[in-house]
């Protein structure tokens, strides 16, 4: 499987799909605001006429490069580019505004490649066996799993568990217009044949997370970057001796980044800032941590680029995204055909693998195209919003009609936007919405076909062992949130 | 957060506030309008028909933004701000909503060029020469949908 895996990759299509992707990813990614998810949501529809290998790398190589790319305005005008980047942004600053930007760029990219090889072993590792195992999965058993997911993006998600919730129920209310999964009934359609189909995931993405931006942008009418100056790049290396005397940072940070992504809905902010203060208190030097150290850059670079491994393990063996852009991969690998879930590795395993391989063998070009063009992108974090949101208005309105060439998309992705500006504006997070959107129909469809097959008894959502280990999880997630908000009160 | 709270008193209404009573009115008018919105036809199966769930997520959400509101009354808000902000907002919103509107009839580019040109304006765009750039961008994108991905653009 393997190796015929590997000779997919052996097409010119495959290798200028990986490389056009982590150039945009890098560019993008460096221009502060403009995330990946927003980047690969806005390019799903530039792969619909792609064979799905290729497509999927395209899109992959984006999220690479635009963790990358975000930590070059953190390090040199101390904007992350991606929140993820924020933890970066603390010593590679500080490292840029003595003169070794150019240093501290070359740390963030070699322990970002190292963080992606550590979770694509991972996810290799992992990803088959786990779908493998969820074959057995009944109707109760899936509900479960997927009621265990929204449960650990509402308690563990991060910031106010209210408001995540709120953002879970708004996506599986969303996810209830359209035919009824058991007995086609349609469900607030208002007679609209339109409204049958629900709302499609990538019109929604698109309009949560760009058009959103150009609403929020014309509400604030701020510029991306003030007037920072950016520190000279002097010409610098980073020598191997330098990195494998931070080995063990490197390996514990792409450790946790790869941990924390296969938990879904907790995202890459949270494993970066983790694995910065991991480093910081197994440092000889505490101090010199927030003025300038390589391994305060080195170590939330590994674990932010280790979540895209991890995140994938749930999101293709599961078919339950790890966070934002793993929802929208998902999105991209449904549209491509290869729906992600238990029945993936079994139907379309040389895809997947050959994919796999991509993200792994990808950390090449990513280090050559990192060194060589971090100096351009430099120039592209001053790009004005009024230049850049226009263009990324007409793309959204292509994008969403692109999807299946209607229009009504296009009006979804508009409302969408208004209210992903409405929720971001209020301090309510997207992804909860996402994933609860994602996930939804799915654990309706599961709860009712396993009330059906039971006769309506409940009995059945503890009638395995895998069920009670689920249910066993879900209580235990609860008492963990629980013990850690009676410790220490939040609203 | 942005703060607005009076010392202890009621806070002044804000984006918080406002999104979620507009959550608040729509699951209200999810519950109210379930009946009539969706059909169940009884087959003598046992177990939740197709109102079930939306009849609990709708009531659980329901639930909690009332909570939220409740909460919000005496916490800090995102404050509207300045009403001309807002204006932008609705601006950029209104053309988007025309120009699909229009689009059937005067095609995808003049469509998409129009309401790219009314978000530059908007963010504050004035020179004459860079609003022709939204105009370059729907022609590379119309170009390339119809003839590089084969799209059939309105």
């Amino acid at each position: 499987m393997l190796v015929d895996a590997f000779l997919e990759l052996l097409n010119l299509w495959v290798l200028v799909a990986a490389l056009v992707g982590i150039v945009s990813g890098i560019i993008i990614g460096a221009i502060p605001g403009l995330g990946p998810t927003m980047a690969i949501a806005l390019l799903i529809p530039v792969t619909f006429s792609m064979q799905p290998i290729p497509a999927i790398i395209l899109l992959l190589g984006v999220y690479q490069g635009a963790i990358f790319g975000g930590s070059i305005s953190a390090v040199l005008l101390n904007v992350p580019g991606t929140p993820s980047s924020a933890a970066t942004a603390i010593d590679g600053f500080a490292m840029a505004r003595r003169g070794e930007g150019g240093r501290a760029l070359r740390f963030a990219l070699y322990a970002s490649v190292v963080g992606n090889i550590f979770s694509c072993l991972v996810l290799m590792a992992l990803a088959e066996p786990l779908a493998r195992f969820a074959l057995d999965f009944g109707p109760a058993e899936m509900a479960m799993l997927m009621l265990f997911a929204l449960l650990v993006i509402v308690l563990f998600g991060g910031g106010s568990k209210l408001d995540a919730l709120i953002m879970v129920l708004v996506g599986a209310c969303a996810g209830i217009v359209g035919l009824d999964p058991i007995s086609g009934t349609p469900r607030f359609t208002f007679g609209s044949f339109a409204f049958e189909n629900g709302f499609q995931l990538i019109p929604v993405l698109i309009g949560l997370f760009a058009m959103s931006d150009v609403l929020l942008q014309a509400f604030d009418r701020e510029p991306l970057v003030g007037d920072v100056e950016v520190p000279p790049l002097k010409s610098s290396a980073v020598r191997f001796i330098e990195l494998w005397r931070m080995r063990m940072t490197l390996f514990l940070s792409s450790l946790i980044g790869t941990f924390v992504g296969i938990l879904p809905g907790i995202g890459s902010t949270v494993p970066a800032f983790m694995s910065y203060s991991l480093a910081r208190s197994r440092s000889a030097d505490p101090d010199a941590f927030g003025r300038g150290a390589p391994e305060g850059v080195a170590a939330p670079e590994a674990a932010n680029n280790a979540v895209t491994g991890g995140a994938l393990v749930p999101t293709l063996a599961l078919g339950i995204p790890g966070d934002a852009v793993t929802a929208v991969i998902l999105g991209a690998f449904m549209l491509h055909g290869l729906a992600p879930g238990p029945f993936l590795f079994r139907d379309h395993g040389l895809e997947v693998y050959a994919i796999f391989e991509a993200l792994l063998l990808s950390s090449i070009p990513t280090v050559l195209l990192g060194l060589m063009f971090f100096r351009v992108a430099i120039h592209v974090t001053r790009i004005q919003p009024r230049h850049l949101l226009p263009a990324i208005t007409i793309l959204a309105i292509f994008g969403a009609f692109s999807v299946n060439n209607s229009l009504f998309d296009v009006w979804v992705m508009l409302g969408a936007g208004v209210l992903g500006f409405l929720f971001r504006r209020a301090g309510f997070p997207l992804p909860p919405l996402l994933i609860g959107l994602i996930l939804g129909a799915p654990f309706e469809q599961s709860l009712r076909q396993a009330l059906l097959t039971s006769g309506g008894g409940y009995g059945i959502f503890v009638g395995s062992p895998i069920t009670i280990g689920l249910v066993a999880l879900t209580v235990l997630s609860l008492a963990i949130s629980l013990f850690f908000s009676l410790r220490k009160p939040r609203l | 957060m942005s703060t607005n709270g009076h010392g202890g008193g009621v806070a002044r209404p804000g984006f918080r506030t406002l999104t979620a009573g507009l959550l608040l009115a729509a699951a209200a008018w999810g519950l109210y309008s379930l009946d009539s919105q969706i059909q169940v036809f009884g087959f003598g199966a046992s177990g939740p028909d197709a109102r079930s769930f939306p009849r609990v997520a709708l009531s659980l959400l329901a639930a909690v933004v009332a909570l939220r509101l409740v909460l919000s009354l005496r916490a800090e808000d995102f404050p509207l701000g300045n009403p001309v902000r807002l204006g932008r907002v609705l601006a950029v919103t209104a053309s988007s909503a025309v120009a699909l509107w229009a689009m059937p009839q005067v095609g995808f580019f003049f469509g998409a060029a129009g309401a790219g040109i009314v978000v530059a304006l908007m963010l504050g765009e004035r020179r004459p020469l860079l609003l022709v750039l939204p105009l370059i961008v729907a022609a590379v994108v119309t170009f390339g949908g119809r003839h590089g991905l084969s799209i059939p653009l309105p």
